[in-house]
């Protein structure tokens, strides 16, 4: 067994054992279509006249995504650092791109489930999302998107020490952006200045992405688009990450 | 420096036949900020030689052996293992040294079998090495437990198991048998004394003095940094200038009595015995024979940590 396969196993193993994580991972987003689908039912947007959950949906996806993709290998990353496992891991002829790799198919593969779960109940009646037929667009953007978040979960992971830490940083970064980014509130309705200021952010685009996809709306030149800019920052946070990544804390 | 006991030229040259030593280290320092961790630390280790470290907590050992493991980078000096630098990482040099790892590095959530044939992945070993490596240290009925239910003896032999796991040339051992107890203590002298039969090379840090006499063809005593003493366990003790010790019932033999028999340096009580100290045990155990019998004497002959802790306690 290669050291890729050894470590996506004991990845795996990890993850469905921890069934508390589990359960959260993808009932977070639900919980999230849920209340958001209780405050504005039935409601439509202004302007648009589109069913709010057309925006609501595509927003609470990409951001349950980006989450799990960033808490994952933050958390796992200082851990490891923080048990010697990385020491460990140092100590036999693995590559980084290895240990790094594993957790990103770990990561796509939570991340495509995720989605999948997620959209099969925002199509049931009561949130009653329509699909349209462009939704395999969204892969591509969930892929890129997974990546630049993991990309970003890394660069978290390498220089936080505790789990209160992870959480906080993580956190910090994430909840604000969801409001900037336009996940569980349209940007359409926020002051002009903000829309701008939405453009700096990853999750603006991974939103953009998914909503064109899923709701059809903008095709595939908006899809393109969030692509093009997510690829840019899983670049840009792809090589931080490298920079800042670590194998122990000790000098 | 400061060497009470150079190391003798014999002892000091590589085994005979060997192409080159597993380890040597050649004037080697390291600090952490103001703290001389490592202050010019030379030594060699011969192919096949079994290595002790000894030396109070902070004396430097676990940077030794950290920088041989090409975990920390010395400041100054040259490190040499198996022909290799170790610094930076090289890939080419990992699999022919097996590390023991903390007792935390785990992959959680893993049964002890699970962990031990990630590692044997890692290293690109035989999966098959798993499970004679997890025999080898005693686990193979607490292979389907998870690694966070072990006991603590049971986790220090898994991470000991780490070590061993990709059959390594050169081994090295981080106070291996700090938390076990007797019995594993002993269990796992075995699977050392194997090891070094089969002609790995041992490097190892460890608080137990009687446990390096027993296993260490030679042993290094660190104190603040540098080396004090360095030979065999054997010449170490005999050209310490301790004392033999004379342990007589106290009722058989009045203090006065005691001081005055002819070779005895000092004497002391300790509980219901007296304590004769003397260099030259023969005569004194005769003059005992006549004044008390020599029904429950008992001869303390000087150890490993008589010298150790004549060494650390002058220099400390």
């Amino acid at each position: 067994m290669s050291a890729y396969a050894a470590l996506s196993a004991a990845g795996y193993r990890a993850y469905t054992r921890d069934k508390t994580t589990l359960f959260f991972t993808f009932a977070f987003p639900l919980l999230f279509l849920v209340v958001f689908g209780l405050i504005f039912s039935g409601q439509e947007v202004d302007e648009t006249g589109r069913p709010y959950i057309s925006y609501i949906a595509p927003g609470v996806l990409s951001w349950g995504v980006a989450n799990a993709a960033v808490f994952g290998v933050a958390f796992v990353l200082m851990q490891w650092r923080r048990d010697d496992l990385l020491r460990l891991i140092r100590m036999t002829p693995t590559r980084l791109s290895a240990v790094i790799g594993s957790r990103y198919g770990l990561a796509l593969v939570i991340g495509l489930v995720q989605a999948a779960v997620f959209v099969l109940t925002a199509l049931l009646p009561p949130f009653g999302l329509e699909l349209s037929g462009d939704w395999p667009l969204a892969l591509p953007v969930l892929l890129l998107g997974i990546t630049a978040f993991l990309a970003i979960g890394v660069v978290i992971g390498s220089f936080t020490r505790t789990p209160e830490a992870v959480a906080a940083v993580a956190n910090c970064v994430m909840v604000p952006m969801a409001f900037l980014s336009g996940s569980f509130y349209p940007l359409d309705a926020m002051p002009s200045w903000l829309q701008t200021l939405s453009w700096a952010l990853p999750l603006r685009y991974f939103n953009d992405g998914v909503s064109a996809a899923v709701t059809g709306d903008g095709g595939a030149t908006d899809v393109l688009a969030a692509c093009g800019g997510l690829a840019a920052f899983a670049l840009v946070f792809g090589l931080l990450g490298l920079r800042t990544f670590r194998w122990s804390d000790r000098t | 420096m400061t060497t009470n006991h150079r190391p003798s030229q014999a002892t000091d040259a590589p085994a005979e036949g060997a192409p080159e030593p597993a380890v040597v280290l050649e004037d080697v320092h390291k600090r952490y900020g103001d703290v001389r961790a490592v202050d010019g630390v030379s030594l060699r280790v011969g192919r096949g030689e079994f290595f002790g470290l000894l030396g109070p907590n902070g004396a430097g050992k676990t940077t030794v052996v950290e920088i041989m493991e090409g975990l920390r980078r010395a400041d100054a000096g040259t490190v040499t293992v198996l022909g290799h630098r170790p610094w930076p990482r090289d890939v080419q040099l990992l699999p022919r040294l097996g590390v023991q790892t903390q007792a935390s590095a785990f992959f959680v959530r893993l049964t002890a079998r699970e962990h031990l044939r990630t590692v044997a992945a890692l290293y690109g070993a035989d999966r098959a090495r798993a499970e004679s490596t997890l025999a080898a240290v005693g686990l193979t009925e607490h292979g389907d437990v998870r690694v966070d239910d072990l006991s603590g003896g049971q986790r220090q032999r898994l991470a000991i198991a780490a070590a061993l796991v990709h059959d390594p040339e050169l081994i090295f051992l981080d106070e291996p048998t700090a938390s076990l107890d007797p019995q594993a203590r002993r269990d796992l002298w075995e699977v050392l004394r194997g090891l070094k039969g089969a002609g790995r090379t041992i490097v190892y840090t460890t608080h137990h003095l009687d446990e390096a006499e027993e296993l260490c063809d030679r042993v290094a005593i660190m104190v603040r940094g540098r080396i004090t003493a360095l030979d065999t366990p054997h010449r170490l003790i005999t050209a310490g200038a301790t004392t033999t010790r004379l342990l007589v019932p106290a009722e058989r033999l009045p203090l006065p009595t005691a001081r005055s028999l002819p070779g005895v340096l000092n004497v002391t009580t300790d509980g219901d015995v007296v304590v004769l100290e003397t260099e030259d045990s023969g005569p004194v155990l005769a003059a005992v024979a006549e004044v008390a019998g020599l029904e429950g004497v008992r001869t303390r002959t000087p150890s490993l940590e008589d010298v150790y802790l004549q060494l650390t306690g002058t220099a400390g």
